[in-house]
């Protein structure tokens, strides 16, 4: 039996959460007395009213989550959240369409990145806030927050943050759920305070600054900016954003172990975070000898911008200093393929992920010593340890339904009307939270041109994408409701 | 000397069987009577039947004035137990069998003393380097390093193409060869040769030596054309298999064929990605033919079986693999074994046995080492300040037949000895001998 009335209390803190959060944009509207201030005003209201009663439904339920509540909780917490956070953008009169503003919540809190903006620097300072603390709460997830904050979840804790996490497992670096989410959160807090002194020393503004460093750790991508951190125009800001993407795109776990334990040891010696390093700097090599040869740009800018553009795609941020679609064809074609590739597992980064990927590789690898040695057991090893066979079916169980989930899109946004290339990009990019796409969905366009059926599926998309496919899928099939 | 050894599986009893020959006094328990009754009647020693772990039962057999306390259970963590036990009930020095290779790291030997286990033994993992110092070489049917390397001693079979052969020892080159030839292994008899002794066809000639006339040593015994070792290939994913492949060199490619699927993935936890798991039956031809046993340079067959190891490797042999290693735990076949050209035998509860008889020997020895199938000791002595051993040039000692010295280190440098080599407080010699006459050559050190 589904426990209803605790899931409704639970909605009903997380949206006293969400208050807590509008409540600081509030502050930040008035500090700048700008005409968004009312519509906050409103915001804040509206989901601290309908916070209390639902809290209240849920006064006397049984404070027990199965594994299925789980499940339900996370899904609707995410798209609750959405719903509450367009509030803002839609009551104040910036985005006055509906679709649009759920799109620009959803893309915000998934992490993804894609904007139907056309015109950001026009939004007053409030919004902008919003706009980038939607990508900093989602980043590392709503809900791994709350357990962070808030001990309201009792024993179904761990099965919320696995449903949350990204990557085939995580470790928990500490024995208690509550205390590992605390951590991860410290060392997130840590990561974006730490830009945002590195970006103030590199002549940013103070308020862009702080922005921009809770969109980059959350691997989000949304800038105050329309052209995003090419506005800026300096080197040294693209380094230091560089650099944070990359960090962010590692697992957190092991962040913790390098920050608050030293072992630098661990780091090296972990499969995934090698693959991702070479990864990157492979897919560097590449595009900026590309460059070299295609462009008029000399060794150090060819180098910044190839670096710039491939930790933003790889780690699934979707910051921009360069319209790629500038550049060589078969450049930019190389940005869809990083994007499958993806970062670290327990990271906030999105797409398939390194690990998937590596034991993916070792899958096919031993295939074809498979042949050669028919009767050998050959193990996928990852540090070490051989994976077990539930792993590895999960790991191909969730490239499988990623394919898949990429043709259905493709086909279904070429229904709607779209071209093949810009129908493609749009799929790939919500599924995998990146942000930016090739086409007509390129850097240097807004998604608001796309049709509002075409938006809603990207919406789905992005939302699968963020919890790793199977957590919101599982709510579409049958055998999920049925009383057994 | 009084022993009480904990544990009559293959390693308690060899040991036993061993040491009551020495005349010590030994005491072996087991909650097996079975196991017991065979020991009982055969040899002279005192059985009793109750567990090892057990603080009445220890008090009961004097653990209080017990010089030696042995655990060789199967589980280690009892061993472990027993010996704190022994240890806190007066043993005056206890020695305890396990299977952790993080154990034997020297930096946790304080705290295991402290604990109240004085000496680790560990057999699958002295097997296992044994198996891989015999296949690094596969010329060489024994080698042993003495003081990490200075001195080495090299045991291999004559071939016809050999230039030493049917040449009376002190015809060899004079006093001017690089080595000494310290034993020499005919049939199923070993000899301590003099300067007359010749050497035959199918000999194992067991030489020392140091580093840098190891390329001579196979010269004259006619081993050039032997390939190094690249191919592996392991029949039975045994402990011993497990910690070969992992104490084997890097350039090495191994296989196990294992023929239990669960045991297959469980290895597959337990080694690296240089070692490929198989599963099958190491018997199966087409099998082996499949895994190109053609191309394999070594066999090491380490099933529990030891017929089944024989018979593998002979059939290995036959296909051409140059170097074969079995393990034979039935005493009573390892001289079979060889002669049926198997390259080297391994016994695990000899090597054990070996080990841990060195921790009784008085005298201060660094290491013994048992020649499974030459039935000599080798060990290594520290030569005490006013030993008789200093007194006078070796040629004037008169050492017993059947004892010999194959050379001395000093100051860390291996050099050989001849006659007129007078010997010093602080040189490490290294001594062969027949039989158990190792007690007799320690009376020249002490």
């Amino acid at each position: 039996m589904i426990n209803w009335k605790m899931i409704a209390k639970i909605m009903g803190l997380l949206l006293f959460i969400e208050t807590g959060f509008l409540t600081l944009c509030t502050l930040m509207s008035f500090y700048y007395q700008e005409p968004d201030f009312s519509a906050f005003i409103i915001s804040t209201s509206i989901t601290a009213l309908v916070g209390i009663p639902l809290t209240h439904a849920g006064k006397a339920a049984e404070r027990k989550l199965s594994r299925r509540d789980g499940y339900i909780v996370v899904t609707f917490a995410w798209i609750i959240f959405s719903l509450f956070g367009m509030l803002p953008y839609y009551i104040s009169g910036y985005i006055p369409n509906i679709t649009n503003a759920y799109f620009e919540t959803m893309s915000g809190f998934s992490t993804t990145g894609a904007s139907i903006l056309d015109n950001i620097e026009e939004l007053p300072h409030g919004l902008l806030f919003w706009r980038s603390m939607t990508q900093w709460i989602g980043g590392m997830g709503i809900v791994i927050f709350t357990i962070a904050v808030l001990p309201i979840f009792g024993v179904g804790g761990i099965q919320l943050f696995a449903a949350e996490a990204t990557g085939p497992k995580f470790d928990k670096i500490t024995p208690r759920i509550d205390v590992t989410a605390k951590w991860i959160w410290t060392i997130y807090f840590g990561l974006t305070l730490a830009e945002t002194i590195l970006l103030l020393a590199g002549d940013m503004p103070l308020f862009d600054s702080i922005c921009h460093a809770m969109t980059t750790t959350a691997t989000g991508g949304f800038s105050t900016k329309q052209a995003s951190i090419a506005a800026f125009n300096s080197p040294y800001i693209e380094y230091v954003i560089t650099t944070f993407m990359f960090l962010s795109g590692i697992n957190f776990s092991l962040l913790y172990l390098l920050f608050l334990k030293g072992s630098f040891k661990r780091i090296f010696k972990d499969t995934e975070i090698i693959w991702y390093i070479k990864t990157v700097a492979l897919f560097t090599i590449i595009i900026t000898i590309g460059l070299l040869l295609t462009s008029p740009m000399g060794l150090e800018e060819a180098f910044r911008r190839s670096s710039f553009l491939v930790v933003s795609i790889q780690t699934t941020c979707g910051f921009i200093t360069a319209d790629y679609m500038q550049w060589a064809p078969a450049l930019w074609m190389l940005t869809t393929v990083i994007t499958y590739c993806g970062a670290c597992a327990g990271s906030t980064s999105g797409g398939i992920k390194c690990i998937r990927a590596v034991i993916m590789a070792r899958i096919a690898k031993n295939e074809f010593k498979q042949i050669v040695h028919p009767n050998a057991i050959l193990p996928v090893r990852v540090n070490g340890v051989s994976v077990s066979p539930t792993t590895k079916s999960t790991v191909l169980a969730f490239f499988v339904v990623f394919a898949l989930l990429v043709f259905f899109g493709w086909f279904s946004m070429m229904v709607i009307g779209l071209d093949f290339d810009d129908a493609y990009s749009v799929i790939i990019s919500s599924l995998a939270n990146v942000g930016p796409g090739i086409g007509k969905c390129g850097p240097a366009f807004s998604w608001n041109a796309l049709p509002d059926v075409a938006k809603w599926f990207s919406i789905v998309y992005m939302l699968i994408g963020r919890l790793e496919l199977f957590t919101v899928l599982l709510l579409l099939t049958p055998a999920f409701w049925r009383k057994r | 000397m009084k022993i009480i050894i904990g544990g009559a599986g293959a390693v308690g009893t060899h040991l036993a069987e061993l040491l009551s020959n020495e005349k010590q006094d030994i005491i072996l328990m087991d909650e097996d009577q079975s196991k017991l009754n065979k020991m009982d009647s055969n040899f002279d020693l005192m059985t009793v039947c109750a567990s090892p772990t057990s603080i009445q039962v220890l008090k009961n057999t004097g653990v209080d004035d017990a010089d030696l306390f042995i655990a060789v259970m199967p589980e280690e963590s009892r061993n472990m137990t027993a010996c704190m036990l022994a240890t806190n009930l007066g043993a005056k020095k206890t020695v305890a069998r396990i299977d952790n290779y993080e154990y034997l790291l020297p930096k946790n030997k304080s705290f295991f003393a402290k604990l109240g286990v004085d000496s680790l033994i560990y057999p699958e993992m002295l097997a296992a380097k044994d198996i891989v110092d015999a296949i690094r070489l596969s010329w060489v049917r024994q080698w042993w390093e003495f003081n990490g390397g200075a001195l080495i001693l090299v045991g291999t079979k004559m071939r016809e193409t050999a230039e030493i052969l049917n040449v009376p020892l002190h015809e060899l080159g004079g006093r001017k060869i690089p080595f000494h030839i310290v034993a020499i292994k005919r049939g199923n008899e070993t000899i301590i040769p003099r300067g007359d002794d010749i050497i035959q066809l199918h000999d194992i000639v067991y030489f020392t030596t140091t580093k840098k006339y190891i390329p001579y040593i196979r010269k004259i015994s006619g081993k050039e054309s032997y390939p190094d070792i690249r191919n592996v290939m392991i029949m039975g994913g045994s402990r011993i298999a497990v910690r070969a492949s992992q104490y084997a060199p890097e350039h090495m490619q191994i296989k196990i064929i294992e023929s239990d699927l669960d045991r297959c993935h469980r290895l597959t936890d337990l080694v690296d990605d240089k070692v490929m798991i198989i599963n099958g039956d190491g018997r199966d031809l087409d099998l082996l033919l499949d895994e190109g046993i053609k191309n394999t340079d070594a066999f090491v067959a380490l099933t529990g079986n030891s017929e089944t190891n024989i018979l593998a490797c002979l059939a290995a042999k036959r296909m051409g693999v140059a170097k074969t290693v079995a393990e034979v735990e039935n005493i009573d076949y390892i001289s079979m074994a060889e002669s049926l050209d198997i390259g080297t035998v391994i016994n695990k509860k000899m090597i054990a046995a070996s080990h841990i008889y060195q921790m009784m020997l008085d005298a201060d020895v660094t290491n013994v080492k048992c020649l499974t199938f030459a039935n000599a000791d080798v060990a290594e002595f520290k030569v005490k300040e006013g030993s008789r051993i200093t007194h006078k040039p070796i040629k004037d000692m008169g050492l017993p037949k059947g004892i010999t010295i194959g050379g001395l280190i000093r100051n860390g440098e291996g050099m050989l000895v001849t006659g007129n080599t007078m010997i010093q407080p602080g040189d490490h010699v290294v001594v062969f001998c027949l039989g158990m006459m190792i007690k007799k050559a320690e009376k020249f050190f002490n």
